[in-house]
């Protein structure tokens, strides 16, 4: 949002800084253009207004750990689970990948197998809970389904979600070497697998988190992620998938920086323009297909490894901003993201930090308290209005498929990484502890033994891996893998089979490999494994 | 220094995160610095080639993961084998100042830490090029 500290605003507003017509462009909660919520609050209860789930990202380690962790979240009062995969996860790399060596499992979970996602889900009561998913788009669908079957569960029943950056994936998330069609592929397949066989889960969360911590502006991350939704919605529409069949099932997950209000705005703009889109542009009927549930994970990039314990400050903000904006689920950073996965500390201060701001602000307990404020209204319809132009502009320059693969966006996220890191330098984006009110390194110990509590690399996870790949029945690893290339050249959804090879024990990496190939990339980028023949 | 710093930078590993290694690259390349930038997925095999074949003056590795403290020894061994030996500086957010002793006593040539001024990194580059020029 504008630069480089904040955009440019009146000393103050009036009525005469804002036109809405409030059926036109506010309706109440729960109605169209849903600007103040996608749903009617239902209760009164404090904390029970949005009905919203807390949760917190975890992840670390082997399954089974990452399990404990789950555990003792939800013992301490989260709602909701967010897993992260350990960089080779993220990647779609097995853990004895030589390149992995040092990352498994010390900034997230380690899974590769279908038997990890039943060992990560163990007494999850996966039917009550919802589980979201920062792992690979396709795995982390095929995955839950897996645990589910293992542990007796109605897929139609599993609730959560699935990041899916198909366009900015290896850009702004963990590059994995994959074409931006195969991205693509990946997601449109596992949206229109979920619709049938998992139609409580959100298969499509647009994840303009990692857009955000990009560095870009308000603007460019919905604007970006917009772009990217609906090319994703384009070609499920065009492969003959009704909208209303889909649609329902969309969500945001957007960053929250320090920006208040324009966070706020943002969030309130993006429904608008979602219901307004769906509707006109591609002919959604079903209310819920209209209204989109927005989801929030909290700026990692706004905690400073400096003076750390100013992250717990950053965070309840953040925390009050989504609680204002009526976001259905958040998770606000730990004080030592800037550092690592959050620790079993960092958890509960997150979590406690969601529960005071729930439970003891009142902030939760009106819809939209902010509703009919002038400056709110005033940004709201500026970022939607400044929001469509960027999209339009961008979808002008022609197809977004062939601009991701000529390096377009990847120069909109370099240059807003350069001049972010410039305007912290030269002091003209006000970082406190970091470029004001600093105190010296030496002084700087308040929280700070905690973050330096390393995760060791899960070392015996590796000769695990390795040793269950050498113990497995190569002929049903190859048949599952076979089906895979089959189906994924002739056209057909990839995610049965997927599903189909995980269960015969191809690891992820084969399969991901196997699909590689079929796009004509090697089957392992770095080349230093093989495919099982 | 007559001829123009030359550098390598790059990030280790599987560590994803770039901001650091561009906003590095912009720095020095302001600062009147030749970058060769190699980006992501490089380890100690990969990086010491392409410095040698590259003949830079100094590599600068952006860590914003652990792997960082995984690698060092490795890294600094063998871009160490070099003639002269190639210093390297590693850099990066989660660099704690426990790390960077621990960096150090491995063997790499210099650690900078979060708060690092731009013109100290810049110095810091120069003042190890400058130290390899000499064995030259």
């Amino acid at each position: 949002m504008g630069s480089p500290t904040r955009p440019e605003r009146a000393l103050f507003y009036t009525p005469a800084s804002v036109s809405v017509d409030y059926e036109r462009d506010l309706g109440d909660p729960g109605s169209f253009p849903y600007t103040r919520g996608t749903r009617a609050p239902r209760t009164r209860a404090p904390g029970e207004g949005h009905e919203l789930i807390v949760r917190e990202l975890s992840g670390e380690g082997p399954p089974e750990r990452s399990n404990e962790q789950f555990h003792y979240l939800l013992e301490h009062g989260a709602t909701g689970l967010d897993v992260i995969g350990d960089t080779p996860t993220q990647c779609f790399m097995d853990p004895d990948h030589p390149y992995a060596r040092h990352a498994v499992g010390n900034q997230g979970v380690s899974v590769c197998r279908g038997a990890d996602f039943a060992a990560l889900y163990e007494g999850i009561p996966l039917d009550r809970v919802s589980c979201d998913h920062s792992l690979p788009g396709g795995f982390a669908a095929a995955g839950l389904f897996l645990a589910a079957e293992a542990h007796g569960h109605d897929p139609a029943r599993l609730r959560g979600s699935a990041i899916l950056p198909p366009l900015f994936a290896e850009d702004t998330g963990y590059s994995s070497n994959l074409p931006i069609e195969l991205h693509m592929r990946l997601a449109t397949d596992s949206i229109e697998f979920c619709s049938e066989h998992m139609p409580r889960f959100h298969p499509f969360v647009e994840d303009t988190y990692y857009i955000s911590d990009g560095s870009v502006d308000v603007v460019d991350e919905m604007a970006l992620g917009f772009v990217e939704l609906r090319e994703v919605v384009r070609r499920l529409i065009a492969r003959g998938v009704d909208v209303d069949r889909f649609a329902p099932r969309i969500a945001l997950l957007v960053n929250c920086r320090m920006d208040f209000f324009a966070e706020i705005a943002k969030i309130r703009a993006s429904r608008r323009l979602y219901a307004r889109m769906m509707r006109d542009e591609f002919g959604a009927r079903d209310p819920r297909s209209l209204a989109i549930n927005v989801a929030a994970h909290t700026s990692g990039a706004t905690m400073t490894s400096r003076q750390i314990a100013n992250n717990i400050a950053r965070g309840a903000i953040q925390a009050v901003a989504l609680t204002l904006a009526g976001v259905r689920a958040m998770e606000i950073s730990a004080f030592d993201e800037a550092i690592r996965t959050p620790s079993r500390d960092a958890h509960i201060v997150g979590l406690g930090t969601q529960h005071v701001v729930a439970l003891e602000t009142g902030a939760a307990d009106v819809a939209d308290p902010l509703g009919g404020a002038w400056y709110v209204e005033a940004l709201t319809d500026e970022l939607e209005a400044r929001i469509a132009q960027r999209i339009a502009f961008i979808e002008g320059l022609g197809d977004v498929v062939r601009l991701a693969e000529d390096g377009f966006f990847r120069a909109i996220f370099a240059e807003a990484m350069v001049d972010r890191a410039q305007e912290v330098a030269d002091g003209t984006r006000p970082v406190v502890g970091v470029n004001v009110n600093e105190i010296a390194p030496a002084r700087d110990t308040l929280l700070r033994d905690l973050t330096e509590k390393r995760i060791a690399p899960a070392y015996e996870r590796i000769d695990e891996i390795a040793a269950w790949r050498a113990a497995r029945e190569p002929g049903a690893v190859v048949a599952g893998l076979d089906r895979l290339e089959t189906d994924c050249r002739g056209g057909a959804n990839v995610m049965p089979a997927l599903v189909g090879a995980l269960r015969a024990q191809a690891s992820m990496g084969e399969c991901i490999g196997v699909l590689r190939e079929c796009y004509d990339r090697p089957y392992d980028p770095l080349g230093c494994v093989e495919r099982p023949r | 220094m007559s001829a123009r710093l030359r550098v390598l930078v790059t990030v280790l590993g599987l560590d994803q995160h770039e901001a650091g290694s561009l906003a590095v690259t912009r720095l020095l390349r302001d600062a009147g610095a030749e970058v060769i930038y190699a980006g992501r997925f490089q380890i100690p095999g990969t990086i010491a080639t392409v410095a040698v074949q590259e003949d830079v003056d100094v590599v600068g590795v952006s860590a914003h993961s652990w792997e960082v403290l995984h690698y060092a020894a490795e890294l600094a061994e063998r871009l160490g084998r070099a003639d002269p030996p190639i210093p390297v500086v590693v850099g990066g957010s989660v660099i704690t100042e426990a790390d960077r002793a621990q960096i150090v006593r491995l063997g790499i040539d210099a650690a900078v830490a979060p708060g690092t001024s731009a013109e100290d990194i810049v110095a810091t580059f120069r003042a190890l090029a400058e130290g390899r020029r000499a064995l030259a």
